[in-house]
């Protein structure tokens, strides 16, 4: 099967991309013994420094290091401003959608899109009708991923507004080249990411309307697969990292239990998921949550950072429609596309679907991290047909959008220098106003021909530059 | 009708608790079918009512003193208008279309929704799937327990109130229609029936109608409304967690007596 793919570093004819000619000057000169030896120190430093990552459905709960690739891929400045600029856009919107869903419901009034699909989604939390929040806002912390087709162009993917992960990955693999690349740095000049840690701080603190508010990270614990980089972005921050049994509430006030006695909490950075929050409101079997913590956070006392219920808003059966919010909250035109997606509850949009599953890539509207997925063009007979089935016996919960041949960039591989596929997850703040730090986090699939980046499907990382040219 | 209620509950504990919470729904609301005349929450200590995600009139009491027993006690008297039968709602009923762990519909379930309804989706349809769950699952005492699920207590054949309710919201989901959870208290004049109780509501036609599957009831004038939910754990009057006091008993005592109107003297 013949795909054009867009390559990072390459153009059609095989020059090198004016972003990229440092460093192919440099890897030209560099003896390959010398960066063998390099790699080498990477992994070692790595496990030294614990980034592993837990897989799903691996009994052992086996850690594992996140395969970490030293040939970075490279963004030229003016199209990150774009990026930039798209990615800000989207997330504005998103919240302004959020907090009109959780109040006048104008969008649905409006008839943009359907009430039922919205209003009946397990996602949307009642928890939040009505409730206001500080600055309206709802996705303090977003990550939007971007994918390149063909020709280049940025198509976002999808937007992840609960709790998106991998921010340390993006911030260990910038110290890692650094540090066995210094002389790289020298040369050019490549954005610098060092301050993510203190913009987050900033932005949980104001979403607060509490003067220097106490500001804690909430883990599940140490078993969850990105337990490294909850205990990291604590530590980068200064704040304390607790699970949820180091959290009380009394009276409507969340307090942290330390040696010193009962601290108030006035704003919990979550990493553990809606269900899970408060054994009294939603689960009862949860022992990660809070008891009482939803009473606290209805009455105001405490900020949760994601929002409660914003996972309505990056279900991808609500994806379609984010152009649409886009030009509904902003009168904007979007700055970055939608991949084209068939929503399989539509018959008309199911029938198109199963008549072209072998080309498609087909999605669970709820799933994520690359689980429950087919990609039609690498899949087997049997698990088309398989797929078929599922898809038939419940239509709604699926979504449907052609193959995208993302992007590939030159990636260390046992053979040598290969072009392997990557995607984009820039990570967006939104406080008192909507930043983010320069690139984000690159994810390679490091399987030949993989279309799938998620580090639990195999997937790697790689340093992200945004370059001056 | 007017109403008064008397309900305890006394919680004691095997061992001191360290510290509790717990989430009160025990106070009804004014409604189009309820007047409250008055009504008293006694509590360890005082706690100011809040509303829940559903509306609910929610109290959150929290003990970090050591504790060994505790006493929650809820009395008042409410009037209930007898001849309304349904009520009426701003809120949008969409968000009481999603099944829960609880009241998730399996093939049985199902095909009993179908087999009673067909395409039919009003009050009289309803009513028939509500006698016919009435049929399958007898109400028995002791042949579920407090986290059965619809589907469970289907298969068994039996059931409490709360099985009931869980079943008829299973299938009235499975069929479409937005149903919810409710809980409160029921005026009997058999005695063998608790006086704390759980029945559904549907959304048909523009309001909430009750379905009392245990008493074969589609008219609520015998009950009082304490709160509503998508299911049992949403609308629990109470639903609480300790730290410490290894066992516990639970002592509840509910009284529901009819008023009779006195004559001015």
């Amino acid at each position: 099967m013949a795909r054009e793919f867009y390559d990072e570093m390459y153009d059609g004819s095989g020059n090198c991309r004016s972003h990229y000619r440092e460093f192919a000057r440099w890897l030209a000169a560099t003896p390959a013994e010398q960066l063998a030896r390099r790699r080498q120190e990477a992994d070692l430093l790595f496990h030294r420094a614990g980034i592993t990552f837990t897989l799903y459905g691996d009994e052992q709960g086996t850690e594992r290091l996140i395969p970490f690739d030293t040939i970075p891929r490279s963004i030229p400045a003016r199209e990150w401003k774009t990026i930039e600029q798209g990615c800000i856009q989207r997330v504005k919107a998103l919240n302004m959608f959020l907090a009109d869903l959780y109040h006048e419901q104008r969008i649905l009034k409006a008839g943009i899109i359907p009430a039922e699909q919205v209003l009946a989604n397990d996602q949307y939390q009642l928890a939040m009708q009505g409730l206001d929040l500080h600055r309206d806002l709802y996705a303090h912390i977003a990550g939007v991923d971007l994918v390149r087709d063909g020709d280049g162009t940025y198509y976002v993917l999808e937007d992840n507004l609960r709790t998106p992960s991998g921010v340390s990955y993006m911030l260990e693999d910038r110290k890692m080249m650094m540090r066995l690349f210094p002389e790289l740095f020298a040369a050019q000049r490549i954005a610098p990411i060092d301050h993510y840690p203190s913009l987050l701080l900033a932005t949980l603190k104001s979403a607060s309307a509490v003067d220097d508010p106490c500001v804690v990270v909430l883990t599940p614990g140490h078993f969850n697969s990105a337990y490294f980089e909850h205990a990291f972005l604590a530590r980068e921050m200064g704040v304390e990292l607790v699970e949820g049994a180091d959290l009380f509430v009394r009276d409507e006030q969340v307090f942290m239990r330390t040696t010193a006695g009962p601290r108030r909490v006035d704003v919990i950075y979550r990493r553990l998921d809606d269900a899970f929050l408060d054994p009294l409101a939603f689960n009862p079997d949860s022992m990660l949550g809070v008891p009482g913590l939803l009473s606290a956070y209805r009455a105001g006392r405490v900020v949760l950072a994601n929002a409660i219920g914003t996972g309505v808003a990056d279900d991808k059966s609500i994806y379609p429609y984010v152009p649409e919010m886009i030009r509904f909250y902003l009168d904007e035109a979007p700055i970055l596309a939608n991949v084209p997606t068939w929503q399989c509850r539509k018959p008309a949009e199911l029938s198109h679907v199963l008549a072209h599953l072998p080309e498609l890539v087909v999605k669970e509207t709820q799933g994520s991290g690359g689980y429950g997925m087919l990609v039609g063009p690498t899949a087997s007979r049997a698990e088309i047909e398989a797929f078929r089935e599922r898809l038939k016996a419940n239509p709604a919960a699926y979504i449907a959008q052609p193959t995208l041949s993302l992007s590939t960039c030159p990636t260390f591989v046992e053979q040598g220098v290969a072009p392997r596929h990557i995607d984009l997850r820039p990570f967006v703040l939104s406080g008192r106003e909507t930043r983010l730090v320069p690139g984000g986090l690159t994810r390679v699939a490091l399987r030949e021909g993989s279309l799938v980046v998620n580090s639990s499907q195999g997937g790697g990382t790689k340093d992200t530059w945004v370059v001056e040219d | 009708m007017k109403l008064a209620i008397r309900h305890d509950t006394t919680y004691r504990y095997d061992d001191q608790v360290r510290a509790s919470i717990q989430y009160l729904r025990l106070t009804p609301q004014e409604s189009q079918r309820q007047h409250v005349l008055d009504w008293h929450l006694e509590l360890p200590r005082p706690v100011p009512a809040q509303r829940d995600p559903y509306g609910n009139i929610l109290h959150v009491l929290s003990l970090d003193e050591p504790h060994d027993s505790l006493l929650i006690s809820a009395h008042g008297q409410v009037e209930i208008d007898t001849t309304r039968d349904c009520e009426q709602d701003s809120l949008s009923p969409l968000p009481f279309l999603r099944f829960t762990r609880l009241t998730q519909a399996d093939e049985a379930l199902r095909q009993f929704a179908r087999r009673y309804c067909g395409a039919h989706r009003d009050r009289a349809a309803l009513s028939e799937l509500m006698f016919g769950l009435a049929d399958a699952m007898p109400y028995s005492p002791g042949s579920t327990r407090v986290d059965s699920t619809a589907a469970e207590a289907f298969a068994v054949g039996a059931g409490v109130c709360q099985d009931h309710s869980h079943a008829f919201l299973a299938c009235a989901r499975s069929l479409g229609v937005a149903a919810r959870y409710v809980s409160g208290y029921l005026f009997s004049d058999d005695s063998a029936h608790l006086a704390s109780h759980a029945w559904a509501e549907a959304w048909i036609d523009g309001a909430w109608y009750s379905f009392d599957v245990t008493n074969g009831l589609t008219r609520a004038e015998r009950h009082l409304k304490l709160a509503v939910g998508l299911d049992y754990l949403d609308a629990c009057p109470v639903r609480g967690m300790r730290r410490g006091g290894s066992g516990e008993q639970m002592h509840a005592r509910v009284q529901v007596s009819q008023q009779r109107v006195q004559a001015q003297q």
